[in-house]
């Protein structure tokens, strides 16, 4: 954890699954400069230890996942665990049909090919939460309009 | 007490949309259907409130479907929302996971896997109704 938090305030924290150093600690720097707290899973099974601890309002993770294990189905896993948070997957090669179409299917909000730059990705996904959180506000609202 | 769920079938093929009826009405489902994607529209606009949509992409003109599901989208409250077809592209695909599409399904649909899709989408839609 790396991020420094205002006092009293719950971080706003993300959990990054990937097993390359430099991807992580790039995804790291940019996380940490927009106010998050990241933890780091190597493999599936620190992963599945993370999301019995934290609540993630991020989650990306490696499609190929260090010492086995498929980070499509892990994803998938997180996107139920955590609903609103936003899920996505860091591929190797440019994401195909077959990519795109797994991340429907998994809940997965995004596809990133693993050399866009951390920044870029990391604005992506902070636009992808911002415009879930409006819309869950907005979907609050209109509810208690009806209900009264 | 849950209700019967709801579904709309959006197809221009008859014998899918008679065979995809057969399945869900067998399934328990209350089943509405649409060949175009100005029936769906018409049908998701109006007084239809659906559990879930499943459309077809390309109808009466390509891509079409991802009109069928953008108007699903907006309705309130949302359904689960299918896309099935048999012509996936980079666009169509791309369109699908930017719009926040639930499933997106290869033909032939392997019935089994819409099936128990379907009904976990429509209970997670249907929790997180609840909860607001």
């Amino acid at each position: 954890m790396n991020a420094k938090t205002a006092a009293g305030k719950r971080p706003r924290m993300a959990l990054l699954v990937h097993g390359n150093e430099a991807v992580v600690s790039s995804l790291q720097d940019a996380l940490s400069e927009r106010g998050f707290v990241t933890v780091v899973a190597q493999d599936l099974a620190s992963a599945l230890s993370a999301i019995t601890t934290h609540y993630f309002e991020v989650a990306i993770v490696s499609s190929q996942l260090a010492g086995g294990g498929d980070g499509w189905h892990l994803a998938g896993v997180l996107h139920l665990v955590f609903p609103k948070a936003v899920v996505c997957v860091i591929s190797l090669t440019e994401p195909d049909v077959l990519a795109l179409q797994a991340a429907i299917n998994y809940g997965v909000r995004e596809v990133y090919q693993q050399s866009r730059p951390a920044p870029e990705m990391i604005s992506s996904i902070l636009r992808q939460l911002e415009h879930s959180s409006r819309s869950s506000t907005a979907r609050i609202a209109a509810r208690r309009m009806r209900f009264g | 007490m849950l209700t019967k769920r709801s579904i709309l079938l959006v197809d221009d093929e008859n014998s899918i949309l008679e065979t995809l009826r057969l399945v869900f009405e067998r399934e328990g489902y209350e089943v509405a259907t649409a060949k175009n994607s100005t029936e769906a529209v018409g049908l998701i606009s109006g007084n239809g409130r659906f559990d879930a949509v499943i459309t077809d992409l390309n109808m009466e003109e390509e891509d079409i479907g991802l009109e069928v599901a953008r108007a699903a989208m907006k309705s309130k409250p949302r359904p689960a929302v299918v896309i099935c077809t048999g012509f996936a592209s980079m666009a169509n695909s791309r369109a699908a996971l930017e719009m926040g599409v639930d499933y997106m399904a290869h033909k032939p649909v392997e019935l089994n896997d819409l099936i128990s899709a379907l009904n976990r989408l429509i209970s997670r839609h249907r929790e997180w109704g609840e909860r607001g």
